[in-house]
């Protein structure tokens, strides 16, 4: 244990002494939170130039409603009512009637102003638009652009078109105009959270309006914080063992301790600077969201859960890798078998979303238990707002703990025999081979 | 009393015999010299002594308790492959190095060492900076700093100037006179002469050699002339009786045929040119060597 603690010093000071960990510790928040802002900043400092438009309205009841809602719209709607300062861009539209001798010739042309920026979009209204499926094919609205797909300027005259064919359309009815006023209003549906009784006090607590950051932020920030602390962590060990054996550091190492011993003070240097990083990370999120008065926003019962999870994590991974490592004798096989062994961590990655999206779900709860995917999925699952069956994390939790021992176990067994062949492949064979066979 | 029991130990590489049954003892307090060609089982024995590999079969008991799967404490072991963190410094590794051999006092340790082997000014610089021989008289330091029972050092002056490799050879004996027993390989014949108390020679897996200098010596008998002549090697050519000879250019050592008369041999000398030194002794270590491990091809010069 003694030789484990002294491997475990040079491996953990070792690793968080140099710049670069230091330098990654602040960037890595720094980064996130840079982008996130400017995410946000984006989001809401809009383009504020003002757009042309030309309209073709075959149909010719669209365009003077058109140019209509766009005046006011210019005139009341792309003010800050507060400050006054302009915070949307105008829409200026210019009717053109269209050349039936040669339509395409016209749109080609419409196309070059705006490639020339003269233009924003073409809209073209059909001559069908207000009874659209009456055998004819001319009750389109089309919306010619750059990125016409990506355009939420395409909203704007979807809606006000919209809404003013409804309009005529009810106005062939000859309907009350008090029935008229409620007949588009439209409800949204508020998503909400759960009410709850605090068991302590016995009050009831009513049910909060359920958002973004609750439903996806958190579940999100968590898994790629454990991401993160892995990568940080556990897979160093894997090219840090190669150097130690293609530097014959491992032997002269290996006349003093056990291999077993070796990996065990390597792997848990790892686990210490995946938990230094955390509890940096966590504890300077906990301390910035009570300063800024959210405190609740970060899932405090979760936290114990996240920290034996990283843990046991970044004990599996490290043993695999570091077994690995034992494995590779140059760069060339580190670089071979790096992305094929990060596999099985960068996999929740991608399906973060789905499971998001429906947490309590088959794919969810089964991939949550299957052991290598079982940490991120498993608090992913944990921190979003939906019920999940008690017993799911403890069984998780126990699968974990099993394969932790296996790979530890594994990894040791490749460990001891690997770190002293040399000139051996990293194949899958020889990996067996170390594994089972000696 | 013997640090080391080797008893009938055989290990196998798939199909290879490494070591074949061998047996050694080495005796506590001694100076061990381990020789032999390159990939005949020196490192394998040490490092089956090391418990870094088990053997197939046989025992190998360290002050007189077998393996229990735990590594030796006081035990120093400088491996032939060897390495060291390049990016930590030179008072770090030791410390490093020092901590894993349980030792204590370590800063007095480490600055008494440095001093010893002309490094002091070093202590603060990063491994990398430092030339191939300071490495290697660090690694020596990492390897005896706690002044172990037992240091095993596989190739020691591989790479050493002269002056250097002397400093290491005064601190090697210097820990002898302490109480430390020393096994050490070698390909250094003449190191091997003036340092070891007992010499043991494995040539492919057997062992074919184990003893003292001059009971090795005394195996072969003195059937060994050291000649330096005006006429040199040339003239050496075509006497009778003369099996081989070695020739170090401005002295040549000829091996005699058992049946052989040594002041005939003289006679037919001094007949073709004139002698400056004449010497009948026993073979060198060095010849000894070369007579098991290339006989056929090193055989030349027949008369």
């Amino acid at each position: 244990m003694r030789k484990i603690l002294v491997l475990f010093k040079r491996e953990y000071l070792t690793a968080v002494k140099t710049k670069s960990f230091i330098i990654s510790l602040i960037l890595v928040p720094i980064i996130m939170a840079g982008s996130f802002i400017t995410f946000m900043i984006m989001d809401n400092n809009q383009d504020t130039t003002d757009k042309n438009f030309v309209v073709i309205d075959h149909s010719g009841i669209v365009a003077a409603h058109l140019e209509e809602q766009a005046e006011l719209r210019n005139e009341n709607a792309i003010f800050d009512p507060e400050t006054g300062e302009k915070v949307q861009p105008a829409y200026i539209l210019e009717f053109t009637d269209a050349d039936m001798s040669d339509p395409s010739g016209q749109l080609a042309e419409l196309s070059d102003r705006i490639r020339a920026k003269e233009l924003h979009a073409v809209i073209e209204i059909g001559k069908d638009v207000l009874h659209p499926g009456d055998s004819t094919e001319e009750d389109y609205i089309r919306y010619y652009s750059e990125t016409g797909f990506m355009d939420n300027v395409r909203g704007w005259f979807t809606n006000t078109i919209n809404n003013h064919l409804r309009q005529l359309r009810v106005e062939e009815l000859n309907l009350d105009p008090e029935v008229n006023r409620t007949l588009f209003a439209w409800t949204n549906i508020e998503a909400m959270g759960l009410a709850e009784i605090d068991k302590k006090t016995g009050e009831t607590k009513e049910a909060e309006r359920s958002n973004e950051l609750q439903s996806f932020l958190i579940p999100y920030a968590m898994v790629i914080l454990m991401f993160m602390m892995t990568l940080m962590s556990a897979v160093p060990l894997l090219s840090s063992v190669m150097e130690e054996k293609s530097e014959k550091i491992a032997e002269v190492l290996l006349g003093n301790v056990t291999p077993f011993e070796f990996m065990a003070g390597k792997v848990l240097g790892g686990v210490g600077v995946g938990l230094t990083v955390a509890a940096v990370y966590v504890g300077g999120a906990v301390i910035t969201v009570s300063r800024l008065g959210v405190g609740d926003v970060i899932p405090m019962g979760l936290l114990p859960w996240f920290f034996v999870y990283l843990l046991l994590y970044i004990l599996m991974v490290g043993s695999g890798m570091a077994a690995l490592g034992a494995t590779c004798n140059d760069n060339k096989d580190v670089q071979s078998i790096q992305f094929p062994a990060m596999l099985p961590v960068i996999f929740p990655m991608f399906v973060i979303v789905p499971i998001i999206s429906n947490p309590a779900g088959t794919f969810a709860t089964t991939l949550a238990l299957i052991p290598p995917f079982t940490p991120t999925v498993m608090m992913i699952r944990m921190a979003t707002p939906v019920t999940i069956p008690v017993w799911q994390p403890i069984l998780g939790l126990l699968l974990v703990l099993l394969f932790t021992v296996f790979s530890i176990w594994v990894g040791a067994r490749i460990f001891r025999t690997a770190i002293l062949v040399q000139g051996q492949k990293p194949s899958i064979g020889n990996l067996f081979k170390y594994a089972f066979r000696s | 009393m013997n640090i080391i029991e080797i008893e009938d130990v055989t290990k196998r590489f798939g199909s290879v015999v490494a070591v074949n049954t061998l047996s050694l003892n080495v005796p506590k307090g001694s100076i061990y010299g381990f020789i032999g060609p390159n990939g005949s089982g020196k490192t394998t024995t040490i490092r089956m002594i090391m418990k870094i590999f088990y053997p197939d079969g046989g025992t190998i008991k360290i002050n007189g308790k077998p393996h229990d799967g735990r590594r030796l404490n006081n035990v120093g072991y400088l491996p032939e492959d060897r390495g060291l963190y390049k990016k930590m410094k030179v008072h770090d590794v030791l410390m490093f190095h020092g901590e894993l051999g349980g030792g204590s006092d370590l800063k007095n340790k480490i600055a008494y060492w440095l001093d010893l082997l002309d490094l002091s000014d070093y202590a603060s610089k990063k491994v990398e900076t430092l030339s191939k021989g300071m490495r290697q008289k660090l690694q020596f330091i990492a390897t005896v700093m706690n002044e172990p029972e037992l240091i095993i050092l596989d190739e020691p002056f591989s790479g050493l100037d002269p002056v250097n490799a002397e400093i290491l050879r005064e601190s090697i004996l210097n820990l002898q006179k302490k109480g430390s027993t020393i096994i050490f390989s070698t390909h250094d014949m003449s190191m091997a002469e003036k340092m070891c108390d007992n010499i043991f020679m494995i040539y492919k897996g057997e062992k074919v050699l184990d003893g003292t200098l001059n009971e090795i010596q005394d195996q072969y008998g003195a059937d060994t002339m050291v000649v330096q002549s005006t006429g040199g090697e040339a003239i050496l050519q075509g006497i009778q009786g003369i099996e081989k000879i070695n020739n170090f250019g401005k002295l040549q050592e000829i091996r005699l045929r058992p049946e052989a008369n040594p002041q005939q041999i003289i006679g037919e000398i001094l007949k073709k040119t004139e002698v400056q030194k004449f010497e009948i002794t026993k073979p060198s270590l060095n010849d000894i060597f070369i007579r098991i491990a290339a006989p056929e091809r090193k055989e030349v010069n027949h008369a």
